[in-house]
Parts: structure tokens; C-alpha cells; sequence
């Protein structure tokens, strides 16, 4: 047999060697994966049961002048079975036990409200679950420490508050944005003015979702709004000024005005803009007709949109400026608003439509067909 | 023995809570965990009160609903929806649907047997 032979056999059955091993260690540990998952649907479904006694067992009436640790002292007693039952365990199986119960825990703390809910908070602070879950909260793992922000807000552990508020600063967004939904169901409203003032930048998926969440409270998270226009990070200014335009509050007009005229990055300013143009409040139309000739072209285009909301016939000699001067845009963004004034602007319109072969006729045409009324005329 | 309700509801957790404060109030329940087992259940045992999950695998809660509606043997059965919080417009097509009451989660369970009792009385009254 000669030595390449050899060599080949041997590579042969070392192969087939390590492919076996990698197929017995995939069975292996497809096997303790579904036995880990069966033990703890087991867990799940007898903590399930061992809760719901606990939540449902009704309990000695106590006077109204009684103190809360009396209720808490009935509490402790139901939460006995399930303590030295935890005690009984090793270390190892215990840790697994306490994963199953906090899972069952967090279902029922979101769908229970009342007497039962409040058995739930307590259940989380009398088995330490609150005081772990803050530790999380500085886990080298950012799901950890997401996900123990969400359980947090999910169970309403108000001792997390200070925690939950240090994750506002949290280098990965998902953990501020698990933060910030935590301490708004701990606080409410209120906790806009904190998050506002704290929070580190948030992507635009959470921005979104974050969103939702204030749309919900309407008028009462104009003040926090309003305040966030002075908020630390520029993401957090932008998202105050959409969320004032989109509930559309009329005392949201003079802090928008400001902060158009002041705020150092144009792009905030540009964004006031378009903003007091949504509100459609008349109070803005001189500081929309300044911007209409503002150096910079975003700020212009921007002034000219809103003043389609706002202008009235005191705005024509300005549209009428850009739509001779201004690039196509701002012409077809300035004749949209002159028809907004009614008769005066739709002369001009047709006044200008005859100027044929220049691009201000072009727009005044555009524009008054999308008004129906260039065909006829 | 108290009167029969019939639960749906595919989240163990709830379905549990939601026997164990009905039966400590006095009725008999039978607790099912999909939509299929429920409209079953219902045309078998005739129940006094269905309360049924919108959210289930199989069937959804309107399609037994819609079910139950349409079949002269459980048309005249109440049903009580458990629906999440702000979805409006699951109450509305459940309470156009037929449905009797509706309950949102979260809910609190004292209030829950509250509600129970209340659909059971009027309809025993009507």
C-alpha cells in the first residue's frame, strides 16, 4: 500500500469520525434542550396554579384605619407555601424554579388590575424579584438589561424608579426605550419631563413607538412637550415638535415660534417650522413670511409649506417674490399658498400663468389645475 | 349546584384565574383553550354564560361567536368578551356581533364576578 494511500484512509476515518461525534452531540443536545423546555412548561403550569391560589384566596376583611403592613403581614402568609418550597430546592434547581414563577408573575401583572395586582407587586419585592431585577439593570448584556427594565415597568416596581431612570442613559437604545416605557407606566405623564431632560438618543424605530405611548395621554403631555423642546438631545427636541403639531395645541404656538427663531441647528428650526404650519394658527404668519426669505433653502421651503395652512392675502407680495425668484420647489410651495388666499391669489396665479415659457407660469399652472379650476379658465 | 359558565381562553394563566374565582363564587365552570373546543362545548353543554377570549388559536372568539349567533340551540346563550385594553373597535364588532358585555384586560377579578353576575340576572330576568 503506498504512504498516499494510507494517508488518505486515515483522513477518510478521521472525517467520518468527527461527523459522527458532531451528529451524537446535535442529538444530545436537541434532547436537553426539549427536556429543559418540558421541565419548565411544567414549572410554568404549577406556578400558574400555586399564583392564582395565592392571588385568589380571599382574606380577612381589616378596618380602614389599619396599616398597610397588616395587609402586607396577610400577604406574607400566602406567599408561605411557595417560599419554602423555593427554600427546599438546591441552588440550581431553584434559580430554574424562580425563572418559571417570575414568568408567570409578569403574565399576571399584565392582565390583572386591583386588589390582585397589588398581591402580585408584593409577591415580586417579598421574593426579591424587584431587587434583581435592578442589579440587572447593570448586566454586561444589553437584553439583560432590557429586558429586566421591561419586567420592571410589567410588574410596577416603583423602588426601580432611580434604576430605571440611570437606564435612561443606558448606552443601547432598546434598554433606554424599555426605560423610558417602564417609568411611564410607573409615573405616568410626569416621567416626559425626566426622560426628556435625561435621555440619551433613541432610534427612529422607538421614536415611533415612543410615540404611541404619548398620543395616548393627548392634551396632558403638552406641558412635558413643551418642555422637552429644551431637551438635551437634539433627537428628543425633534420628537417634541411632531407630537405638538400631531395633537395640534393651540398654546404650543409661541414655544414653537422660539424655537424656530433661536434654536442653533437649522434643522430643529426648519422642523418649527413645518410644525407651526400644522397647527394652522394665524399668529405665525409673520415669522412664516420671514422665513420665506431665509438664507437657507430647507428654512424657505418650509415657511412657504406652512403659509398654505396660515397665509392670507398680506403673504402675497412674498409668495409672489419666490415664485418669480425662488428654485421650483419653492414656486410650486408659493403658488399652493397664494390660491390658500382666495380671490387675490388666484389672480395673481392666472396673472402669472401668462407669462408663458417661464417656470413661475409653469408652477402657477400646475397649481391651478390641481385647483380644477385651470382647465376652464 | 350553581349555574354552568363556560370559559375560552388560551392563556393558562387567565383561564386559571378566571375558574378558580368563578368556582369560589359559586358556579360551575368548564375551561377550554381554543376557539374549536369552545363552540364545542357550548352546543354540547348548553352553559349559562360563555365569557370567550377574542385572541385564540383555531377560532378566533368573533368566529364563535358569529357560530354561536347562528345556531338556534346557543343563540340565546350571553356571552361576555375579554378583549386587551384600547382596542375599540373588538368591542364594537363583538357587541354588534351579539355579544352580551365585554371585559378588558387588565382586569380585576372581583370585578370580573361582577360582571358575571350582572349578565346572568338580567338575562334569568328577561
Amino acid at each position: 500500500m503506498s504512504l498516499t494511500f494510507l494517508i488518505i484512509l486515515a483522513l477518510t476515518a478521521a472525517i467520518t469520525f468527527l461527523v459522527v461525534m458532531a451528529a451524537v452531540s446535535l442529538v444530545i443536545h436537541k434532547n436537553a434542550v426539549a427536556r429543559r423546555q418540558r421541565i419548565q412548561r411544567r414549572l410554568t403550569e404549577e406556578y400558574a396554579v400555586a399564583l392564582t391560589e395565592m392571588l385568589m384566596t380571599e382574606l380577612p376583611s381589616l378596618p380602614a384605619t389599619a396599616p398597610s403592613s397588616a395587609r402586607f403581614r396577610q400577604y406574607e402568609s400566602l406567599l408561605e407555601p411557595i417560599k419554602k418550597q423555593l427554600q427546599s430546592l438546591s441552588r440550581r434547581r431553584r434559580r430554574i424554579h424562580r425563572t418559571a414563577l417570575l414568568e408567570v408573575m409578569l403574565d399576571y401583572a399584565q392582565d390583572l388590575t386591583g386588589e390582585a395586582a397589588d398581591r402580585v407587586v408584593y409577591a415580586a419585592y417579598s421574593l426579591d424579584y424587584v431587587q434583581e431585577l435592578i442589579a440587572e439593570l447593570k448586566s454586561r448584556q444589553w437584553y439583560s438589561r432590557a429586558q429586566a427594565a421591561r419586567d420592571l415597568g410589567v410588574i410596577g416596581a416603583k423602588r426601580a424608579i432611580g434604576g430605571l431612570t440611570a437606564a435612561l442613559e443606558d448606552d443601547h437604545p432598546d434598554v433606554r426605550f424599555q426605560a423610558i416605557q417602564a417609568l411611564i407606566v410607573l409615573v405616568g405623564a410626569d416621567a416626559l419631563r425626566t426622560i426628556f431632560r435625561v435621555g440619551g438618543r433613541l432610534s427612529t424605530w422607538n421614536m415611533m413607538g415612543l410615540s404611541v405611548i404619548v398620543l395616548r395621554f393627548k392634551e396632558d403631555v403638552v406641558p412635558h412637550l413643551i418642555e422637552g423642546l429644551y431637551a438635551a438631545d437634539q433627537s428628543f427636541v425633534l420628537f417634541c415638535i411632531e407630537m405638538l403639531a400631531e395633537i395640534g395645541f393651540v398654546s404650543a404656538v409661541e414655544p414653537l415660534r422660539r424655537i424656530a427663531t433661536d434654536y442653533p441647528n437649522v434643522v430643529v428650526r426648519a422642523k418649527a417650522i413645518e410644525a407651526l404650519g400644522r397647527l394652522g394658527d394665524e399668529r405665525a404668519e409673520p415669522l412664516l413670511l420671514k422665513n420665506a426669505s431665509n438664507p437657507y433653502p430647507v428654512m424657505r421651503l418650509r415657511a412657504l409649506q406652512a403659509l398654505r395652512k396660515v397665509g392670507s392675502p398680506a403673504a402675497l407680495p412674498v409668495l409672489e417674490e419666490r415664485l418669480r425668484e425662488g428654485p421650483l420647489e419653492e414656486k410650486i410651495a408659493a403658488a399652493r399658498a397664494m390660491a390658500r388666499t382666495g380671490l387675490e391669489g388666484w389672480t395673481v396665479l392666472e396673472r402669472m400663468r401668462k407669462e408663458e415659457g417661464t417656470l413661475a407660469a409653469a408652477a402657477a399652472v400646475q397649481v391651478l389645475e390641481e385647483l380644477s379650476i385651470g382647465g376652464s379658465a | 349546584m350553581g349555574q354552568l359558565i363556560l370559559v375560552a381562553e388560551d392563556q393558562q394563566h387567565i383561564r386559571n384565574l378566571i375558574e378558580y374565582k368563578l368556582k369560589n363564587s359559586g358556579y360551575d365552570v368548564v375551561a377550554v383553550e381554543d376557539g374549536a373546543a369552545a363552540l364545542e362545548k357550548a352546543r354540547e353543554l348548553s352553559p349559562a354564560l360563555i365569557m370567550l377570549d377574542i385572541m385564540m388559536p383555531l377560532m378566533t372568539g368573533f368566529e364563535v361567536l358569529a357560530s354561536l349567533k347562528n345556531d338556534p340551540h346557543t343563540k340565546a346563550i350571553p356571552v361576555l368578551l375579554v378583549t386587551a385594553q384600547s382596542k375599540e373597535h373588538e368591542v364594537l364588532r363583538g357587541l354588534e356581533l351579539g355579544a352580551e358585555d365585554y371585559i378588558t384586560k387588565p382586569f380585576s377579578p372581583n370585578e370580573l364576578a361582577a360582571r358575571v353576575k350582572k349578565v346572568l340576572l338580567k338575562h334569568t330576568a328577561t
